[in-house]
């Protein structure tokens, strides 16, 4: 089985009020599809870490939403991709409590944990692209 | 309001050559239109009159025209305008001299519509006149090349309105944070601080700075903050919730963190954020009992 995207919406990052923007819609997206009041709180707050991450590390780039389903789950995916200076030691990033930001580093090894799914991929030069996913704690049954 | 558009817009010399690229507006266009300054100072007068009928004849563009002093003096600017086409050239100048014309229609909130129909007219009146004076082949020259110029010209008045707007919203925005960063002195020596909205990077470091004012003016001992109004509240806030309560430390007062939902003590946990070296509190009243309790004083029931 396949998992299936019911709709989707692109968002660019160009300032840090778009930052406000992305995770207003994906507050608006959990809450339409049914998510709790804690799962709503965690994919919103993981969608303005890795949102900020792009902005911050990566200067910008963009934000895809999606609304997906997987027998008769339904969840939320997003994409954050970015063309900016990479990941040199994605390990290190991950573990947490490291940032070249002077920060706490928390966000990106913080939003594993919000998330059911998370996926990095990273070019040093290239750019960065996270893809995670939450899905509905108690799927609906029907549309 | 006096904005330098010109710095705005980043109208540089390289941004000015892009420009002039993209209008192609070539040297041969600015030396067909100085050629044409004899013309132009034969049909001044008729032009702008010509125009400034249209937007008189009209109630609602005519409005922003209060007597006939203000009709003759942009009727005079017009006419400037309108010899500057003519000046054959088109360097940073001509482009400063363009974005006044620009500012001061924004300025008295003539809206674009109104802008863009007169240059219409401006373009039919200059076309018609070209072509009895001039043979056919000559006259399709001219307006041509003046055509690009009054684009380019157009553009730059687009420009100036969206600037001036953007300005405006960012002049706004400016407002808001600061309305949204109100201290309250809940008791001698104990201060308030109810967070509401998002906290950016700017806010962030207006909150500390504002917080470390007070707290040295007010000799506070205690500061709540109460972040119930905060939407998200990511490592980014948490981040600045801690920085803002180490500095306040150093000032000899302590920060309780009040309005944490079920929801955010959560996420905070599974981001690893520790804010175990902040007081924190779930309700604003358990925060303002433990900050009078810092102050030597208690809410007590009345006997
Ligand atoms: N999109 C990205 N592009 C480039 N580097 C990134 C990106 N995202 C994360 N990083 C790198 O990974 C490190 C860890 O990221 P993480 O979000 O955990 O911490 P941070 O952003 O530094 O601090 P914060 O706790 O405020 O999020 C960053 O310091 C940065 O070096
Ligand atoms: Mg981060």
């Amino acid at each position: 089985m396949t998992t299936q995207v019911m709709a989707q919406r692109e968002l660019q990052i160009r300032c840090e009020d778009d930052i406000v923007l992305v995770r207003q819609a994906v507050r608006v997206m959990a809450q339409q599809l049914g998510f709790d009041a804690f799962a709503t709180a965690a994919v919103t707050t993981a969608a303005s870490e890795l949102a900020r991450n792009v902005w911050t590390h990566a200067g910008g780039g963009s934000a895809l939403l999606e609304e997906i389903r997987l027998a008769g789950r339904r969840g939320v995916r997003m994409h954050f991709r970015d063309q900016g200076p990479g990941i040199a030691d994605l390990g290190r990033a991950l573990a947490g409590g490291f940032s070249t930001a002077r920060s706490l580093g928390l966000g990106l090894s913080g939003s594993k944990r919000l998330v059911d799914e998370f996926n990095v991929e990273s070019t040093v030069g290239k750019g960065t692209v996270v893809v995670v996913a939450k899905w509905a704690r108690f799927s609906s049954t029907t549309g | 309001m006096a904005v330098d558009y010109m710095s705005l817009l980043k109208l540089d010399e390289r941004e000015l050559a892009q420009r002039r690229a993209f209008f192609e507006i070539t040297d041969e266009d600015l030396a067909r239109v100085a050629k044409l300054r004899d013309f132009a100072a034969r049909h001044g007068d008729a032009i702008v009159d010509d125009l400034y009928q249209l937007i008189l004849g009209h109630a609602d563009s005519r409005a922003f025209f209060a007597d006939e002093t203000m009709v003759r003096r942009v009727k005079s600017m017009q006419k400037q305008y309108f010899l500057g086409l003519f000046a054959g050239n088109c360097d940073l100048r001509y482009v400063q001299d363009r974005l006044r014309v620009g500012a001061s229609h924004e300025r008295i909130g003539l809206e674009p519509k109104w802008y863009l129909g007169a240059y219409g007219r401006y373009l039919r009146l200059l076309l018609d006149r070209l072509f009895t004076d001039f043979p056919a082949a000559e006259a399709q020259a001219a307006f041509r090349s003046l055509s690009k110029l009054v684009a380019f010209d157009t553009a730059l008045a687009m420009d100036t309105y969206i600037a001036a707007n953007l300005d405006t919203v960012a002049r706004h925005q400016a407002a808001i944070r600061e309305l949204s960063t109100p201290v309250i002195r809940v008791y001698d020596r104990v201060l308030l601080l109810p967070l509401v909205g998002t906290v950016d990077t700017h806010r962030a470091q207006q909150i500390m700075e504002t917080l470390l004012l007070r707290t040295v003016e007010d000799q506070a001992k205690a500061i709540i903050v109460d972040i119930a109004g905060v939407p998200v509240v990511d490592t980014k806030v948490a981040d600045h919730l801690l920085k803002t309560t180490a500095a306040v430390r150093m000032l000899g007062a302590v920060t309780i963190i009040t309005g944490i939902s079920a929801q955010v003590a959560r996420t905070m946990v599974q981001l690893g954020v520790d804010l175990s070296s902040i007081e924190t509190r779930a309700r604003l009243a358990d925060g303002i009992e433990l900050a009078l309790a810092k102050v030597g004083r208690v809410i007590a029931v009345k006997a």
